[in-house]
């Protein structure tokens, strides 16, 4: 049994593809629709085959509920690994990335925080002892 | 004859778009040879439908009241509650798919049917919407020939050219 597919609600597909992306630095995944339904999924670009994230529509009540709720509290919707928050950090604010928290350290590694501009906060870790593979 | 292995969607045609302000509805033409009775089963008979349909039908959609349309083709299911509010055998059939409305109309065309589709999928689904419908609309064709090449819906659709339709249609609508 294997984890392939990761979720995360998003307000606006287009909107999600674009930060995904070009910002963060994912690749586009699959691609397709049917009916009123698109099934979006980007992946690392480190990890092409690895897990997808998938860049699902809010559009259910319960949706849209719980993404404002972790929003509401701060809380990140997903949190993606990176060898050097700083240097993300920098390559991203001139692309236009909006940070709720800049890079700090903590117990064992150093976050950052920021909006994904599609209703969710995604937060930004390098742990200090990352087994690489 | 078409078959599975050598089917591939010609030019992007057939379609156009109503727009009121940013609620866009997707109108889709297709003539088709059979008899507006066969293509009336066609669109509303569970076993028909699972030929060529981008959704199950969980009853006959030929009777007003409430129904299930199970999305097909996207890694998780979707089940749709519907509401058929219009069946009125062979001519008009409107119910409603997700948060969108569908209304069929089946005009006879000589010993054909003109089948004509408003469907409100929404400006963001628009060219993705037409392309999809374009490829069901084929393998409609081949199920009223009674030569069904299978349905082609959702990823697997992909394979089928799918994308250069969507191109063709994001082209066309945008220029409306």
């Amino acid at each position: 049994m294997k984890i392939k597919i990761a979720s995360i609600y998003v307000n606006d597909q287009e909107k999600a593809l674009r930060f995904y992306t070009e910002v963060l630095g994912f690749v586009k995944k699959s691609d397709f629709s049917n009916g009123p339904f698109r099934w979006l999924t980007v992946a690392s670009a480190e990890e092409p085959n690895g897990v997808e994230l998938q860049l699902a529509l809010n559009d259910n009540p319960v949706a849209k509920t719980y993404q404002q709720g972790l929003f509401d509290k701060n809380q990140p919707a997903m949190l993606f690994n990176v060898d050097d928050v700083q240097k993300e950090y920098d390559r991203m604010k001139p692309l236009g990335a909006d940070f709720t928290m800049p890079p700090t350290k903590t117990t064992g590694s150093t976050i950052a925080v920021l909006k994904d501009t599609c209703g969710n906060l995604v937060q930004l870790v390098a742990l200090d002892r990352w087994e690489k593979k | 004859m078409i078959t599975r292995e050598n089917y591939a969607p010609g030019p992007a045609a057939g379609a156009h778009v109503q727009k009121v302000g940013d609620r866009w509805t997707l109108v889709l033409v297709r003539e088709l040879r059979h008899s507006p009775a066969k293509v009336w089963d066609a669109l509303t008979d569970p076993a028909e439908l699972r030929e060529w349909a981008p959704f199950d039908a969980d009853r006959n959609l030929g009777e007003v009241g409430a129904a299930k349309l199970s999305t097909v083709g996207m890694p998780v299911p979707i089940v749709s509650e519907t509401t058929v509010t219009r069946a009125e055998a062979p001519r008009l059939l409107e119910y409603n798919w997700g948060e969108n409305d569908m209304r069929w109309e089946l005009e006879p065309l000589g010993a054909g049917t003109r089948l004509t589709l408003w469907h409100n999928i929404g400006r963001k689904f628009v060219a993705m919407g037409a392309a999809g419908w374009h490829i069901c609309f084929d393998v409609l064709d081949t199920v009223l020939a009674g030569q069904p090449i299978g349905r082609i819906v959702g990823g697997e659709a992909v394979s089928f050219d799918w994308k250069r339709l969507r191109t063709e249609y994001e082209k066309q609508f945008g220029n409306e």
